[in-house]
């Protein structure tokens, strides 16, 4: 009964053996272990104001229940923080197509008194006497323009972390160039 | 008419349209002060730099307030969508905005039924959803990044973060293989102008130009260099000139500037972009044969 009405829920096909199509929403999903967080996540995400489907995952990306919710995957990191500020637990956010994991390299560059912290796409630079930030580069979301004007000028020590202030893949790459310069910043000191 | 689309990081900011002007401290546009800053602001002063040197019509710009959310975002493809037609750009600049799929398909299916197409440029996360939805051949120009390129070269990225890894690169000498195997996939406009330390010029899958020199390593660090070239480049094609020759002049003009101002890790885009109308000056002439002559009449 319970899966019946979940079933008529689902986006398009209830084949599981079909790859659900790219939605409004696109391109990416969140996974869960039971029918119930998934249940809870649409909730909570639609609540918030954003758009989400239930929808079959395809096999190759089945990692827990028959449910997962197509999210835009440019908004990994609100989903992110979404879910776990009420506490609906899930396995991961996969894109749709294409690879699994998002992009691990990390460069650094000095430039004199300056370090350049690269993740993917994604830049910071700090002053090496001070931990200031004095600039973030790269990237092409929307969250970008802010999250250059939220921590240029801070120190690293006291800036919020970039994927707290942002909704987007971009802040998560940004947050991880973000850890490396305070960790490379806190050996220094 | 320029038309420069984007967000711009003001919540509040509804959606604003108009003429784009500039004082010392902001760009002024439908009344409303935006800050210079990086982004679609940094590409509209870019752009109106030039405009101004050539003294034509400054560009349009079609804002609205946005930190990442989308909501705005929302607006302006909708606004675009429901008017371009009304508007009818002769070259429509997308910027930055949250992706979303379904509205650019909408948008990209408005335009083709234009009796006139603009040329149409993308850059940032407006280049991610052209690509994203199939239709970078609709557009006449990208601006990606080194590692944009590798997103383009991707056929099943549909993001630059998650890429194949073998695909990705900081260094910039992978732009060629990765230029030619985006146009293979269609993932490439007419024009790519590939930003980085070499800048790579190409049409139809070939490589027709690089700048490399002055080298300024440290405008890798500074926010919104390239949205500044894209915003040259679209006010030079607005100027009637070639897209790879509006490219070649960006990319120069750039790299100039920077090194007039003797850039530092921790120089703004908006220092960089008051020295282009001496870079113009200077170079304009040389570069494109676009000469500006002042001439004295005495009575």
């Amino acid at each position: 009964m319970f899966w019946d009405k979940v079933k008529s829920r689902l986006v398009g096909s209830t084949d599981k053996s079909k790859v659900p199509t790219r939605t409004a929403a696109g391109s990416g999903l969140i996974l869960f272990h039971v029918v119930e967080d998934a249940i809870k996540a649409e909730k909570v995400i639609k609540e918030a104001g954003y758009t989400c489907k239930l929808v079959a995952p395809p096999p190759s990306l089945r990692k827990g229940c028959d449910l997962a919710l197509s999210i835009n995957l440019v908004e990994q990191a609100i989903m992110e923080r979404l879910l776990a500020s009420s506490e609906v637990p899930y396995v991961g956010i996969s894109p749709l197509e294409g690879t699994t994991e998002l992009l691990q390299i990390v460069k650094i560059t000095s430039f004199d008194n300056y370090t350049m912290v690269k993740a993917g796409n994604m830049k910071i630079t700090f002053e090496n006497d001070t931990g200031l930030i004095v600039n973030t580069s790269g990237g092409g979301c929307p969250d970008i323009p802010y999250l250059n004007i939220q921590l240029v000028g801070k120190k690293l020590s006291e800036a919020v972390r970039p994927k707290e202030l942002g909704f987007t893949l971009c802040s998560l790459m940004l947050d991880r160039a973000f850890e490396k310069a305070l960790s490379i910043w806190e050996g220094e000191k | 008419m320029l038309l420069i689309a984007g967000i711009v990081p003001a919540p509040d900011l509804p959606l604003i349209k108009g003429e784009v002007k500039a004082d010392n401290s902001s760009l002024i546009i439908d009344g409303k002060s935006i800050a210079y800053a990086q982004g679609t602001s940094a590409m509209l002063s870019s752009a109106l730099a030039v405009t101004k040197h050539l003294n034509i019509a400054p560009p349009q710009a079609l804002l609205v307030g946005d930190i990442g959310s989308g909501t705005g975002s929302h607006f302006l493809y909708r606004h675009l969508i429901d008017n371009i037609k009304k508007i009818s750009p002769d070259v429509l600049a997308l910027h930055y905005w949250m992706p979303h799929l379904e509205l650019m398909k909408e948008l990209c299916s408005v335009i083709k039924q234009l009796d006139k197409k603009p040329i149409m440029i993308a850059d940032a996360a407006s280049m991610y959803t052209a690509k994203a939805v199939g239709l970078a051949s609709m557009f006449d120009i990208f601006t990606p990044d080194s590692s944009e390129i590798a997103f383009l070269a991707d056929a099943d990225a549909i993001h630059p973060a998650y890429i194949n890894q073998h695909l990705f690169s900081c260094d910039i000498s992978k732009a060629p293989e990765l230029i030619q195997k985006a146009y293979e996939l269609k993932g490439a406009a007419k024009l790519l102008l590939v930003k980085g330390a070499i800048d790579y010029i190409a049409t139809d899958g070939k490589i027709v130009a690089t700048v490399e020199e002055p080298n300024v390593p440290v405008l890798e660090c500074i926010g919104g260099t390239g949205d500044t070239i894209t915003g040259m480049v679209a006010a030079f094609v607005h100027a009637e000139l070639e897209p790879e020759h509006a490219a070649i002049i960006s990319a120069k003009a750039n790299r100039a500037a920077g090194k007039m101002m003797g850039v530092t890790p921790k120089t703004q885009v908006k220092e960089i972009i008051n020295y282009y109308p001496q870079v113009f000056q200077e170079n304009l002439c040389s570069w494109s044969g676009v000469c500006i002559r002042e001439e004295i009449i005495n009575d």
